[in-house]
């Protein structure tokens, strides 16, 4: 029997307000403002509240797809990636660089969003990254 | 005052699958499950965390497990009331009650800043009782107010209102299965403010013979509307009217659980 | 932004909030607001819907979309007129403000009144009221940078906080609120094709060299890339043949969707990276299953330049992967596939251990980061940026003292009417938001039950007059109708909304608002007009 607190952080807008996930036994059972935090000072709004409810949708992905006709079947990570790689070299070999393109996101971590940009910048060189901050 | 709750902690924690009480780490301080071997210098008593709630799931999830809770007065008033509603279950609870400094008393405006422990099957109060404090003066100048003042005044604040329900969610005698506030029947969804002024009178309706004054709704509350200035009057006409305050004696039948909530009170059955 | 939100309740003492539904769309930036109000702060609000926040302030003003040059402008003219400017400040540390004065002296406020609509007298109470409570801070969002005027906009706001003196100090600033969640942190680490991590040119040929010492490679890229908007434009055209796409929804999100989709389809390779089959997933080549917040580790960087923790509090569901992890597995494949002209590098260095290994790696090449790691955080919580070394206390307010150019620069502008305007055939503007229940493309709000239940279906808000005016006539359902597209959706008919607009939320998507709108651009920033373009809406019976 464990039961915890997870400090972390709202993904539902930039005010930033901390969020306390409820663990219990590895499943999260509710959520806890933080009266500690400079922002959000013990509130949240109905989206901080319910921020959890998602992480465990029956829609979940929860295995890598690969087109088939209309629709997807289920692949490995290996041969997802692997697909990924080689087409992604053969349009490079074929078009260059500046045939690619990719979108970071400002719903990812910041570490994700440098490691994408360093990605296209070292391997496929090109500037061809951007995200939908605008929007 | 904390190191005589630790070593009562470390006392009893044998005989229970765990005690829930704040623990303070580098990331900050939120409520925790302590059990036997945990580090006990991590136990603090700051902030405010609605303490009672998480012993009411973690007592439902484990139907056999004892446990104990660190509690100041309201917590141990808000546990007593859930007692009543079947929500938690005393015989499987020890109860580590310590007193709230007057200074603490005198923020929440507190009558009862310490844990009374008549009635439960087990319990030690740690600490010094102090007075309690004079109430919110919010309250009396309201009552000074004319009805026409008084509904503008409820009209400005529920304005601010941003229906983030927190006021419920953290509310340790709010656990209905089914809550009026989220039935279209009662308060049209999806409005901001919700319309005047059904959402926040239901609640106040709700919370007769049950509001043990612990004050978190308010402190929860984003729009900072004065809401325990509602609820405190509706103690108070309880008192007056039917004798009976909400998380004073466990043995007290509640006056309004059999009409009021009828309906609305989990059985046994729901609560296993 | 330049300030932070817990200044707001602790120092300001007056609000203009501009194009931001604040309550529904940063709800705890508006409880910090709602407390200095308390204690005797002004609010005003301008935006053309009237929003909560508008019927708490002190001040509403509901200008034509489109028209905030012109309205800032005439403020800025009460405030000359009326000497009621921070002369020192001006003076002392700013440049160009002749040009500024003779612009803004030729939008006195009974022309602005015929330009935005605004009443002349309530021009110049806000502006009285902007200019005598300070610290005064102004606050906007998307009403103002979704436009093609957006980057005027945005200068705008800045000449009017320093024309008061405003700048440099607690409790006032310029300060965007941003929508998403990390939008601030995916700008600061490079997510966009003009510069590197920490804003640094990727034309700048120290900063190239740097960055290729720094990652162990020759030759970067010294050109400006694609945007977005570009990008799938260049996929419509046969430019761009593959796209990777990390948790974005773009076929929801971005203007013309209708015409996204054409380009999208144009693609050879589609890459999706994300938790949901979203709309766009669903065009993918390749779908790969990410983990949720919950389930991973790292930094988000807030509104206020604030970064903090991410912590993980469960395992991953089914084989998904953490963002992060998926990058670097396939960064690896691409080194050691051949395909690609890498011959310095080394799948071993995409080696990360964890999240806490990547900002390692991220501080000393990103300045305004150089200070921040994850013992730093855990000690103290949140780190505001900039903050340059590990015992840099990080920076609450910017341009305290001094501007980072050194005086602060007026721009003069003058108004420029919106791409699209309302004619007879579409004589309605449209405009488009957030509500307080949802989220973005609404992927994972409406899948939460307690969101969905409060708004269920897209709607578009009109006033009352204007209901008569297409004989709406008790009908529920309306068609709204733009040179690009229609959708069919519920009405709402609310007095709470300027006559001739209307009003659509962004999260549906099968009522999707940007099927409407239009890809024109703002020519600096990018960013499509969202705010701003001219519909037909008819009953449906
Ligand atoms: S709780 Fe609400 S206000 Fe706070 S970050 Fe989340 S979405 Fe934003
Ligand atoms: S004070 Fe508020 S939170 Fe506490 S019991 Fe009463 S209504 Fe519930
Ligand atoms: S906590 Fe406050 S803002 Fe939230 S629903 Fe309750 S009264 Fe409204």
């Amino acid at each position: 029997m464990q039961y915890e607190n997870v400090r972390t952080t709202c993904i539902y807008c930039g005010c930033g307000c901390a969020i306390n996930l409820q663990v219990l036994d590895g499943e999260i059972v509710g959520v806890f403002p933080d009266p500690q935090h400079p922002i959000s000072r013990g509130s949240l709004c109905i989206k901080g509240w319910n921020v959890a409810s998602f992480v465990r949708h029956p829609d979940r992905l929860a295995t890598p797809l690969v087109r088939q006709g209309e629709g997807f079947r289920e692949a490995s990570w290996d041969e997802a990636l692997q697909l990924v790689a080689e087409r992604m070299g053969a349009i490079y070999a074929a078009s260059g660089p500046q045939s690619i393109g990719f979108l970071a996101s400002a719903k990812c971590t910041n570490e994700e969003n440098y490691l994408l940009q360093k990605l296209a910048r070292t391997i496929v060189r090109t500037n061809n990254i951007d995200h939908c901050a605008r929007l | 005052m904390r190191e005589q709750i630790c070593k009562l902690v470390a006392e009893k924690l044998p005989e229970l699958a765990g005690v829930v009480a704040l623990r303070q780490t580098a990331v900050g301080t939120a409520p925790y499950l302590f059990r036997e071997g945990d580090d006990l210098s991590q136990l603090v008593l700051e902030p405010r965390y609605p303490l009672p709630s998480v012993v009411s799931m973690l007592q439902k999830r484990y139907p056999e497990a004892r446990f104990g809770v660190v509690a100041r007065g309201c917590d141990a008033r808000a546990l007593v009331e859930m007692a009543k509603r079947n929500q938690i279950d005393p015989e499987r609870l020890y109860l580590v009650g310590f007193t709230c400094s007057a200074e603490q008393a005198a923020e929440c405006y507190c009558a009862a800043p310490a844990p009374d422990t008549a009635g439960w099957p087990q319990a030690m109060v740690v600490g010094v009782p102090v007075a309690g404090a004079p109430p919110n003066p919010l309250v009396a100048q309201y009552e000074e107010m004319s009805l026409a003042e008084r509904r503008a005044f409820w009209q400005q604040q529920f304005a601010k209102c941003i229906k983030c329900y927190g006021c419920r969610n953290i509310c340790p005698e709010c656990f209905c299965e089914a809550c009026a506030l989220e039935d279209p029947l009662w308060v049209e969804a999806g409005m901001l403010a919700p319309p005047f002024p059904m959402f926040h009178l239901v609640r106040a309706m709700h919370m007769a013979s049950r509001c043990v004054a612990c004050r978190q709704c308010e402190l929860v509350c984003p729009a900072h509307i004065p809401l325990t200035v509602l609820y405190d009057l509706m103690r108070r006409d309880i008192g007056e009217l039917l004798g009976y305050e909400p998380g004073a004696d466990i043995a007290a039948a509640p006056p309004l659980s059999l009409t009021l909530a009828d309906g609305m009170v989990h059985g046994q059955d729901q609560l296993l | 932004m330049t300030n932070s939100v817990p200044e707001f309740s602790a120092h300001t003492n007056c609000f203009l909030i501009i194009g931001s539904n604040t309550t529904e769309a940063h709800p705890l930036v508006a409880s910090h607001v709602m407390e200095a109000q308390q204690r005797g702060a002004k609010v005003i609000v301008v935006d053309p819907r009237q929003t909560q926040m508008a019927r708490l302030a002190d001040l509403y003003l509901c200008p034509r979309p489109g028209t905030n040059v012109a309205w800032l402008n005439g403020l800025m003219h009460v405030i000359i007129a009326e000497g009621l400017q921070d002369a020192s400040f001006v003076q002392e540390r700013t440049e160009g403000y002749e040009e500024l004065r003779q612009v803004v002296m030729t939008y006195p406020p009974e022309k602005v009144e015929e330009i935005s609509g605004i009443p002349a007298d309530d021009l110049r109470a806000a502006a009285r009221l902007y200019a005598q409570h300070k610290p005064a801070a102004i606050l906007y969002a998307m009403g103002i940078t979704q436009h093609t005027t957006g980057t005027d906009n945005v200068k705008s706001c800045a000449n009017l906080s320093m024309l008061t003196g405003n700048v440099g100090i607690a409790g006032g600033g310029v300060n965007p609120l941003r929508g998403q969640n990390n939008v601030q942190g995916a700008c600061d680490l490079g997510g966009l094709p003009n510069v590197y991590p920490g804003y640094q040119a990727v034309t700048a040929p120290e900063v190239k060299e740097k960055f290729e010492q720094a990652w162990g490679v020759a030759g970067l890229d010294d050109q400006v890339g694609l945007t977005v908007t570009e990008m799938i434009e260049g996929a419509g055209q046969g430019n761009v043949r593959a796209l990777y796409v990390m948790a974005e929804n773009p076929l929801l999100s971005d203007p013309d969707i209708n015409h996204v989709r054409h380009c999208l389809e144009q693609l050879d390779l589609l890459v999706v990276q994300d938790i949901f089959l979203t709309e766009t997933a669903e065009l993918a080549h390749v779908v790969l299953p990410a983990t949720s917040f919950a389930e991973k580790d790292g930094t988000f960087t807030g509104t206020d330049r604030r970064v903090q923790r991410v912590q993980k509090a469960v395992e991953p569901l089914g084989e998904s992967k953490p963002d992060w992890q998926i990058i670097c597995e396939l960064a690896q494949m691409m080194i050691s596939g051949s395909r690609f002209q890498v011959p310095n590098l080394q799948p071993e260095t995409w080696n990360y251990a964890s999240p806490a290994e990547v900002m390692d790696e991220i501080a000393p090449v990103t300045p305004i980061y150089g200070g921040v790691s994850y013992e730093r955080l855990e000690r103290e919580g949140s780190l505001q940026w900039p903050v340059p070394t590990a015992d840099h206390p990080g920076t609450p307010y910017l341009h305290k003292g001094k501007f980072s150019r050194g005086l602060g620069r007026f721009h003069a502008i003058h108004s420029q009417a919106a791409a699209e305007l309302p004619d007879e055939a579409y004589p309605f503007t449209l405009t488009t938001g957030r509500l307080m229940f949802h989220f973005h493309t609404g992927t994972m709000t409406r899948r939460t039950e307690k969101l969905a239940q409060e708004v269920r279906e897209a709607y578009v808000e009109m006033h009352p007059d204007d209901a008569a005016r297409i004989g709406l006539d008790g009908a529920e359902r309306v068609r709204v109708a733009s040179r690009r597209g229609e959708i069919e959706l519920a009405v709402r008919v609310t007095p709470a909304i300027r006559p001739g607009v209307v009003f659509i939320p962004f999260h549906f998507a099968e009522a999707a608002a940007n099927v409407l709108t239009h890809a024109a651009l703002d020519p600096d920033s990018g960013i499509p007009e969202f705010k701003v373009c001219a519909v037909q809406v008819e009953p449906v019976t």
